[in-house]
């Protein structure tokens, strides 16, 4: 029997099974630009900082703790502690933080769009 | 050519897709962290909270016990580690300044005289012109010694620079 392993990795999907689409949506396209510009990027950066300013993520580290205290340590994946945090983890974005990066991510949409 | 509203629906649509998208990914690497730390045993506070107040109370407890007062009465004094040290520090290194062999522990009173920044060797004018040429030939602080530009060196050292404005630190020596 496979012991439990730390990360849950899916198996690669093969190209013959998963022929590519030939229209890339809008969405994929912009996505694109956004994580070519390095955007993206910048915008994690930002999200990481501010989340961090406001004790999202001690508040998601402390769920993390809780939930290794109950299960033991050894006994954890990513995967759980992904099932746990990310329910509140959604929900408890402060509205401006959220406003701010809405705002960034529209104000490049805008200018990638045109 | 479609409606302002509809262009904004889809704008917001689009931004907050992205917006989620950030935060899975801010998600799963902070739950990757967590996973790390409770993995590797770097939580301290865990279940080891308890037995962690307990040992830093002992060891409160030892240091309490044994004075620091070593100086004074001579007692060898025990740190957490478990190491002893003796109460004056016996290990023998050169003087930069002056050359001369002197125990550790009796360097700061020794620099004190032999650099004279303590209050009495100040105004000692003392100093020889073959210590003073000793001093500038090798690599280390000058002497704030009036004498120190009179003396025929060749070579500043690139130390702190000394009282007296002529002195360069750069290694060049102009008369």
């Amino acid at each position: 029997m496979k012991p439990k392993t730390s990360v849950n990795r899916p198996p690669t999907p093969d190209v013959l099974e998963n022929p590519p689409e030939r229209e890339p949506t809008l969405q994929e396209l912009l996505n694109i630009k956004l994580i070519e510009s390095g955007e993206k990027e910048r915008l994690m950066e930002l999200l990481r900082e501010r989340l961090v300013e406001c004790g999202w993520k001690d508040d998601m580290k402390a769920l993390c703790r809780a939930f290794v205290k109950k299960q033991g340590r050894n006994n954890v994946t990513v995967d759980e502690l992904v099932h746990v945090i990310t329910p509140k983890g959604r929900a408890s974005i402060p509205d401006s933080v959220k406003a701010e990066l809405l705002q960034r991510i529209r104000t490049f949409l805008m200018s990638a769009a045109v | 050519m479609s409606l302002p509203n509809e262009e904004n629906a889809l704008d917001s649509q689009l931004s907050s897709h992205f917006f989620w998208d950030i935060l899975d990914s801010i998600i799963v690497d902070v739950a990757s962290e967590c996973h790390r730390i409770a993995r590797l045993g770097l939580d301290r506070n865990l279940e080891e909270e308890e037995e962690e107040l307990k040992l830093s109370a002992q060891a409160r407890a030892r240091v309490a016990d044994s004075s620091n007062n070593n100086e004074v009465n001579g007692k060898y004094v025990v740190d957490i580690f478990g190491q002893t040290h003796p109460p004056v520090a016996s290990e023998i290194f050169e003087c930069m300044n002056c050359g001369r062999a002197i125990a550790a522990g009796r360097f700061a009173p020794h620099l004190e005289k032999c650099m004279g920044k303590g209050r009495k060797a100040r105004t000692k004018v003392t100093r020889s012109s073959t210590a003073q040429s000793r001093h500038l030939r090798g690599n280390h602080a000058p002497t704030n010694s009036p004498y120190s530009n009179s003396a025929g060196a060749n070579r500043i050292s690139n130390g702190h620079s000394g009282v007296s404005g002529e002195e360069h630190s750069n290694g060049t020596y102009e008369p």
